[in-house]
């Protein structure tokens, strides 16, 4: 009896080899090696239009719902208010219901939408909005200069306490005043007539045109019971959000898609498709959610495997688009060891940054050399020192920092070991085994570690780190990705980078708004920061989003997007 | 066992040949030895392997990303073009490490808590119980993240921080099996033999180690196979919080997961089917062994 | 069988103490024993490194201090544990940071929807290990017992995303025949048995997924238990008297074999509550397990607290039922009394 046991196992054992052989063999040898090398070719690429081969092959799911648009959404929180979410999540879900009064496009260029116009004083202090003619909210009230004013003075409000916007930076005089002392109003904020608004502020920013043009909440409707330090009273609002938007909000199911019905009242015009509904998919069964026609578009995951499934479905349009942000690894400055530009940059030329995005990305990543992301306007490489993967250079710039190596391979200097430690959020960071590698083969110990989000962010606030890896959030002003290493902040600053050159710049970039101007600054700057790295720049990534072609127009619409809302509205379905 | 000196010197060689006897008798019991030895070339395959292995673990080919298995790559290569047979070897040393000494721990642990409280009872078993309470009401997540970050503060080796906390889930983990064990026990207690244990005023201990526990002995097989499996998956469960093994070092938990997406799933089942049949086989034969040493030592089979 | 009652006390009756008082006492343990876990947890929560702000890094440093501030988060964790505390039993549980929801709203809201395919897999679960776990113990060795074993260690060698993935796969895309994720259509208005039918059709997958996750295991204990009675002497005898083998299994042994699972039956209430997070992020079901999983990512503390101390009661009132349970009735005593 037992040895029947015995020979089953060995049995089974055999057939699952055979299985796994069989297996293995219908994948083609050659296909592999084939593909890894078709994949470097396309790293250099720009963004890519593929449109679909046969829209016929729709299904029938899909081709049902002959009036409904059904988009992806990650992660809702269920709060329906801007600025009163905490979860960017939720922003995604406003933006078809509240238009904003500048709207800004990929490239970061402020776009017309509830304003059709607008005037920036000489001094680069005063902005006058001009409101667009019988403009309404979706319930048909107007939409006024006092409700923009109504608008900014809430999120000045002492009890204000979501963290998603920061209107302080905008620097509105009379805020302070009104936020910390007993003024009733903000003196800045003039309303001129129903239609014209006038904000005045006390630093120049040219963040400032499209901060304080931000989504309109009607005062009818969210300020009728408004008294400065109550803001309580809006919790009753957060799940029946009204706006001007070109949808009205239908219902949130909880957890599982939030629904919309065109707003007859729009500005553009009632949109052509009547319902949209964002439904809330897994990065996991996406691809399958999106093939069995119960999504007309979401974003997949960026690789060759999905983007070969995606391509046969036929039905799928798709664009590969590059995404506004760049991954970097932060370089602690304040350690004695890492404090000197030839260790930083011997960090850069020692590490094959091409071999992580290639097995990252597996050719939709580019190596980063620049301090943006490259659909911004301020993305030169112009003069930029790109540090080629080089572990010779490395070598002999530690070498000449006096980095000796010693007898078990890593160097010293003074006792001190060049040992550093890596912090990253992610198990399966491609980093990790190429940093490893690379870095030991220039004598430097690279000892990785795994910990939480919260836990990574408090030590890299507390400098209790030599190397940590991050991505900046989506970039919208070059300002954006700089600002952090400017010495005068030292509470943002947390590589703690000095360089006064660098700080002169910092500061003229954003002293004007003309965007000529401002150009010809950030390209010096990208060239002072390439030449003396506070960090290590990793990767620019490429997003690959697709959508059923019956959807005509999407080419144009990107969830989330500050212009989403505006290309959402122009959407129509192919009968 | 160091307390044997205390024994009679006849009681004492009595229980010793009960042990050779009993392992005479497993030697003849061929399923049994045949798990011992595939455990043993488990060990061998782990361990010695690598080093006839003309590839490092860790050694990155970019040309042979996830490459079919070969003349050259057995097994083939995974996403890093890294030789997979390679890395099931070195994976091995640390999953069978992990799996068997959390196994080891938790039954040791929960065996003997669950004992001594169903035996003695009374104030005890409620000491007892009311710990074991208040460890399976503490949310083991962020009881790790707080682990988790104190081993990052105080700047233990990574590599060493999985057997720390392998020892730490054994450590409050062991209420499950002391609950059942407990239960068990309390059962075991009222019957006959024991009653005439009772009256044979034997100790305490002895009654306990030789008497009640031994007829335990089934549900601790199952504890031992199914915590043996959970406790080599869990480590790669573990790595999301940064207390597994930190990459690129290899385990058995985490180069399954490397094939977390359909596509993998279908298309390359070389990264997955050897670590998979890795653990099953593994888990296969230590409840084969454990049911052949039940079969050698039950005291109720004796008869057969 | 009904009067050896007495006489088939276990422990505690046997040193004259009546199973009231006993339930009594153990009831009363369980007060301090929720109150300390309330602290240590509270202190365990405050102790993780960062709070709810600390990651989210567009905020400067005087907009984190009003923000700390605003929330309380400034003050002692001592202060915040009695502040919590007196609010609790007041019957406030807080405020989610993250959702701008009353807790209670936003758990009840998510919870129900965890704890029906939980406890409708608690169910399959049960029922299928009991059939197999029974029909193998009795058929020890027999073919369908060995593949059972195999069958069992292949699913606990597999990690469970796999098995979800080829099941979206094979029933969703290909076959077409049950939906791939939520619980209910997209767009649907349904109300009413119609409704209910949606949820259902959306409720095989995970459940099936919950099942075959945790019938291995309960298998092996349930095919134990029993090969452990079919060994003890009052089976041999009853086998000996004559009875039929059916009913020597479901009369005699299955009762005895059942024992060891009020232990675990009890470790079961907790999780019909506790969601399951990689089931539910597979099949897009909004249950509890991403709430509690988020809420532990952003350090969203009332959340937090008000679950863990809600699972913790019910952990601490399965193993007091349990208790309870083997207090009042274990059948093996009586059997064997009764021989």
């Amino acid at each position: 009896m037992r040895k029947k046991q015995f020979s089953f196992i060995s049995l089974l054992l055999v057939a699952v080899l055979i299985l796994s052989a069989c297996a293995s063999g219908g994948a083609k040898p050659g296909t592999a090696s084939s593909k890894a090398e078709q994949a470097t070719k396309v790293a250099d690429t720009k963004d890519q239009y593929i449109k679909a081969t046969d829209p016929g092959k729709s299904p029938e799911t899909a081709n049902n719902r002959t009036d409904t648009f059904v988009a992806n959404i990650s992660e809702p929180g269920g709060v329906f208010v801007p600025y009163f979410y905490d979860n960017g999540w939720d922003e995604n879900a406003i933006q078809p219901i509240f238009a904003r009064l500048v709207a800004i496009d990929e490239k970061g260029n402020p776009v017309p939408d509830l304003a059709e116009k607008w005037e920036v004083s000489p001094d680069n202090l005063t902005y006058t909005y001009h409101l667009r003619k019988n403009v309404k909210f979706s319930d048909g009230s107007p939409v006024t200069a006092d409700d923009v004013a109504f608008t900014l003075t809430l999120l000045d409000d002492p009890q204000y306490t979501s963290s998603v916007i920061d209107i302080s930076t905008a620097e509105i005089k009379g805020a302070d005043d009104y936020k910390k002392g007993n003024a009733t109003s903000i003196s800045g904020i003039k309303v001129i007539d129903a239609g014209t608004i006038q904000i005045t502020t006390e630093k120049a920013n040219p963040l400032n045109l499209t901060l304080l043009g931000g989504y309109i909440l009607s005062k009818e409707y969210y300020g009728k019971d408004y008294k400065k330090g109550q803001l309580d009273y809006l919790k009753a609002l957060y799940s029946k959000p009204m706006g001007a938007g070109p949808y009205k909000f239908d219902q949130y199911v909880n957890g599982q898609e939030i629904r919309y019905t065109a707003n007859e009242n729009y500005y553009g015009g009632k949109p052509k498709i009547e319902h949209l509904i964002f439904k809330i998919t897994a990065k996991t069964t996406a691809l399958q959610t999106f093939q069995a026609g119960e999504t007309d578009l979401d974003s997949f995951t960026t690789d060759q495997d999905t983007l070969d499934q995606l391509q046969a479905l036929g039905f799928a349009n798709i664009k590969i688009r590059t995404v506004p942000d760049y991954g970097y690894i932060y370089v602690n400055n304040k350690k004695s060891y890492l404090k000197d530009t030839t260790v930083r940059q011997a960090l850069t030329y020692g590490l094959d940054r091409q071999k992580i995005i290639d097995v990252k990305y597996k050719g939709y990543g580019e190596v980063a050399n620049v301090f943006t992301a490259p659909t911004l306007w301020s993305y030169t490489e112009d003069g930029v020192t790109k540090y080629n993967f080089d572990p010779d250079k490395a070598k002999q710039l530690l070498d000449t920092e006096g980095w000796k190596v010693g007898s078990d391979g890593i160097r010293t200097k003074d006792g001190q070991r060049l040992k550093l430690s890596y912090l990253t959020t992610k198990p399966d960071d491609q980093i990790i085994p190429i940093a490893k590698e690379n870095y030991k083969d220039i004598g430097i110990e690279f000892v990785p570690e795994v910990l939480d989000a919260n836990t990574m962010f408090s030590r890299l606030t507390k400098g209790d780190y030599d190397l940590l890896s991050v991505r900046t959030n989506g970039l919208i002003d070059p300002n954006d990705s700089v600002a952090e290493f400017a010495s005068d902040k030292p509470d943002l600053n947390v590589s703690g980078y000095s360089n006064p050159k660098v700080d002169a710049l910092i500061k003229e970039g954003i002293s004007t708004v003309d965007e000529a101007k401002r150009k010809e600054t950030y390209k010096k700057l990208y060239q002072e920061l390439s030449n003396d790295p506070p960090v290590i720049l990793i990767d620019y990534r490429k997003s690959i989003a697709a959508w059923n072609a019956r959807i005509e127009g999407a080419e144009n619409y990107a969830t989330g997007n500050y212009d989403s809302a505006i290309a959402l509205s122009k959407l129509s379905i192919k009968q | 066992m160091s307390t044997i000196k205390q024994k009679p010197a006849a009681e004492r060689k009595k229980s010793k040949s009960i042990w050779t006897e009993s392992f005479r008798r497993l030697l003849k019991n061929k399923t049994a030895v045949f798990s011992a030895c595939f455990l043993i070339l488990m060990f061998l395959f782990s361990f010695v392997g690598p080093l006839l292995s003309p590839y490092g673990a860790d050694a990155m080919d970019v040309t042979l990303m996830k490459y079919p298995p070969s003349l050259f790559h057995w097994l083939g290569t995974d996403d890093y073009g890294r030789d997979v047979l390679t890395r099931l070897m070195t994976a091995g040393q640390i999953s069978l490490t992990v799996g068997l000494a959390s196994m080891v721990l938790s039954l040791v642990l929960g065996a003997l808590l669950g004992a001594i409280a169903g035996y003695y009872g009374g104030i005890v078993d409620s000491m007892i119980m009311r710990i074991a309470d208040i460890l399976l009401s503490i949310p083991s997540l962020p009881l790790l993240i707080i682990i988790a970050a104190l081993l990052s503060e105080f700047k233990v080796p990574t590599d060493y921080r999985i057997y720390i906390v392998m020892m730490m889930i054994s450590f409050v983990g062991w209420p499950r099996l002391a609950r059942l064990i407990r239960g068990q026990i309390l059962s075991l207690r009222e019957q006959m033999y024991i009653k005439a244990a009772d009256v044979l005023g034997l100790s305490s201990r002895r009654k306990i180690f030789h008497h009640l526990l031994p007829n335990t002995y089934p549900l601790l097989i199952v504890v031992a196979t199914l915590q043996t499996a959970a406790g080599i998956l869990n480590e790669s469960t573990l790595s999301f919080l940064g207390l597994g093994v930190v990459a690129p070092t290899a385990t058995w938990g985490n180069m399954i997961t490397i094939a977390n997406n359909l596509i993998d799933f279908q298309k390359r089942p070389w990264l997955w089917i050897p670590p998979g049949m890795a653990i099953f086989l593994t888990v296969v034969a230590i409840n084969v062994l454990g049911d052949a040493i039940r079969d050698v030592l039950d005291p109720k089979m004796k008869g057969r | 069988m009904r009067f050896i009652r007495d006489s088939g006390m276990p422990a505690e009756n046997k040193r004259g103490v009546p199973v009231k008082k006993y339930v009594l006492k153990r009831f009363l343990q369980m007060i301090p024993i929720l109150l300390g876990i309330s602290l240590l947890i509270f202190f365990l929560f405050a102790m993780m490194p960062g709070d709810y702000f600390s990651s989210n890094r567009k905020l400067t440093p005087e907009r984190l201090n009003e923000l700390r501030a605003l929330y309380g988060l400034n003050k002692p964790v001592i202060e915040r544990y009695f502040i919590w505390l007196k609010n609790a039993f007041h019957g406030d549980f807080g405020f989610s940071l993250q959702h701008m929801l009353p807790v209670t709203t936003l758990i009840n809201r998510y919870i129900w929807n965890s704890f029906i395919i939980s406890f409708v897999a608690l169910f399959f679960t049960w029922a299928l290990a009991l059939v197999i776990g029974v029909y193998s113990a009795t058929k020890q060795y027999s073919f369908f017992d060995k593949l059972v074993t195999l069958g069992v260690f292949a699913s606990l060698s597999v990690p469970s995303f796999f098995i979800g993935l080829m099941m979206i796969k094979f029933f969703g895309v290909d076959l077409h025949i049950l939906p791939i994720g939520g619980m209910l259509d997209t767009g649907s208005n349904s109300v009413g048995f119609a409704y209910l039918l949606e949820v259902l059709r959306h409720m095989i997958m995970p459940v099936a997924i919950l099942t075959i996750l945790s019938v291995g295991s309960l298998t092996r204990y349930f095919r134990t238990g029993m090969l452990d009675v079919l060994r003890m002497d009052f089976i041999r005898t009853a086998r000996a008297k004559g009875l039929k083998e059916r009913t020597v299994i479901f009369r005699h042994a299955l009762r005895n074999a059942l024992l060891p699972a009020i232990t675990l039956l009890a470790f079961e209430l907790p999780g019909l509550f506790s969601g399951a997070i990689i089931t539910e992020q597979i099949f897009g079901w909004p249950g509890i397990g991403k709430i509690q999983l988020d809420a532990l990512n952003a350090r969203d503390y009332p959340v937090l607290m008000t679950l863990t101390m809600f699972l913790s009661f019910l952990t601490i009132f399965g193993n007091f039922l349990a208790d309870v349970m083997y207090a009042a009735a274990d059948p093996r005593i009586r059997i064997a009394k009764k021989e």
